[in-house]
């Protein structure tokens, strides 16, 4: 898709939430060593980061996220047009997450609600989907709710994921505004990339059987399932290395601004390693380029709001800021956005506790 | 463009070995320290001085170090 522009779109508030149950990479060492823990510490940038309570899902935490943004924002329930919840970590196959969450959150029946299934492009993705709804779609106030729980799909004994991911949600609030500053978004996919980073079975084109759910000890070294997530680090580095920094350069330009213009770069937290190979590549100055992954590691389509919200939100609060945000990975997919937002309401990180995880359909029970 | 010894250099570096001590005909899989990571080490690296990007495919295929200078022709001068 080329450059598109969408004039007339704000965005009132950004709230981000964690489980508050930390897991540090040291705990790891018993599995993978020690010396390997700290190497890989070292490159990945994550020391430690938040993992979802036992039976807490995706939903819960982007439900606490929601519901202090909703409330900071002081917006009535009725007032929110649309509901957007972008995962791979969905409650169920059906209904759709978004339809629980419209209940949960006391939404109004005239609410639509729908899901989007994308990972790392997520935020981004969200973002554009929401902007549209508001210039084109008839709506006023929509809600983009964003997060993944990656401990529940992650090998503890695979070295190239346990230790990178961990587990978030976040609310982002958009409403119509005549006189906010125009948002230019770039997008791409490309599914060749789709065994680059996968979970191949357990869903319906390679269904769950005894077998997918067995872990076995791969050539690497690391043993994962078919149903684990599994993730090829090369070939991600290298689709990286491909498509970023053009993308960050088409966003710049289609929105008539120089790297000197912009307030601060906001990436997908894939890989610390991998992120500053690509900000020394498109010469972006270190003290604009965000950087938040050593207390949160890799939290998927989280990780744009929450490096925001954990590195942004005293200036975001006060004032207004240029951003260039991006995500990329799992599809392949990539989006980003030359963003203009602030003041806006933006709490610190969240800390969700235990009990906030919802009620378990009836039928399970 | 660099020298073979300095690309040899920079490989060493990746994989934590003493100073002089490839040869550059090694099997990539007796090396110590030859996992994925010094994969994406070496790509980061070759991209960097080399504006190249090997591909972890073409990587996975090399048998030797030897084959890893062959994949990036003129770039690496003797």
């Amino acid at each position: 898709m080329a450059t598109c522009t969408v004039s007339g779109v704000r965005l009132a508030g950004i709230a981000s939430a964690v489980p508050d149950r930390v897991r540090t990479l040291a705990s790891h060492a018993a599995v993978f060593g020690e010396a390997e823990v700290r190497k890989i510490s070292e490159s990945i940038g994550v020391k430690s980061r938040q993992v979802a309570f036992d039976g807490m899902c995706t939903s819960d935490i982007c439900f606490a996220a929601a519901d202090r943004l909703l409330n900071d924002l002081a917006w009535p329930r009725e007032s929110v047009d649309a509901l957007i919840f972008v995962s791979q970590t969905p409650d169920y196959v059906l209904p759709a997450t978004s339809c629980c969450l419209q209940e949960r959150l006391r939404l109004s029946k005239r609410c639509a609600a729908f899901d989007v299934g994308l990972g790392c492009s997520g935020h981004i993705y969200g973002l554009w989907i929401a902007s549209s709804l508001l210039v084109g779609g008839g709506a006023r106030r929509v809600l983009l709710l964003t997060g993944d729980t990656h401990s529940y799909i992650c090998s503890p004994l695979d070295r190239s994921v346990a230790l990178l991911f961990g587990d978030a949600g976040t609310a982002t609030a958009l409403e119509a505004d005549g006189s906010a500053a125009p948002m230019t978004f770039v997008l791409g996919t490309d599914g060749s990339g789709r065994d680059a980073l996968i979970m191949p079975a357990g869903l319906f084109r390679n269904p769950h059987t005894e077998e997918t759910a067995i872990r076995t000890a791969g050539e690497d070294g690391n043993s994962r399932s078919a149903e684990d997530l599994f993730m090829n680090g090369a070939e991600i580095f290298a689709f990286t290395l491909r498509e970023v920094p053009p993308l960050i350069l088409a966003v710049l330009q289609g929105a008539g601004w120089s790297v000197d213009e912009v307030d601060a770069f906001v990436f997908h937290q894939a890989n610390q390693f991998m992120l500053q190979h690509v900000a020394r590549r498109l010469k972006l100055p270190k003290d604009k380029f965000i950087l938040a992954m050593e207390e949160f590691g890799n939290t998927g389509s989280a990780s744009v709001p929450v490096a925001m919200s954990a590195r942004l939100a005293a200036r975001l609060r006060s004032a207004s800021l240029r951003t260039v945000l991006a995500g990329f990975g799992v599809g392949y997919s990539w989006g980003a956005v030359a963003l203009t937002c602030g003041p806006m309401v933006m709490p610190d990180v969240l800390k969700v506790p235990g009990s906030v995880v919802g009620t378990v359909s009836s039928r399970s029970e | 463009m660099m020298t073979k010894r300095e690309f040899l250099s920079e490989l060493e570096e990746i994989l934590e070995t003493d100073p002089g001590a490839l040869k550059g005909d090694e099997r990539l899989t007796d090396l110590k320290g030859w996992n994925s990571l010094a994969v994406v080490s070496l790509i980061a690296m070759v991209d960097e001085r080399l504006d190249t990007t090997l591909s972890p495919r073409e990587i996975a295929k090399a048998g030797s170090i030897a084959d890893i200078v062959r994949l990036l022709g003129d770039t690496i001068v003797p």
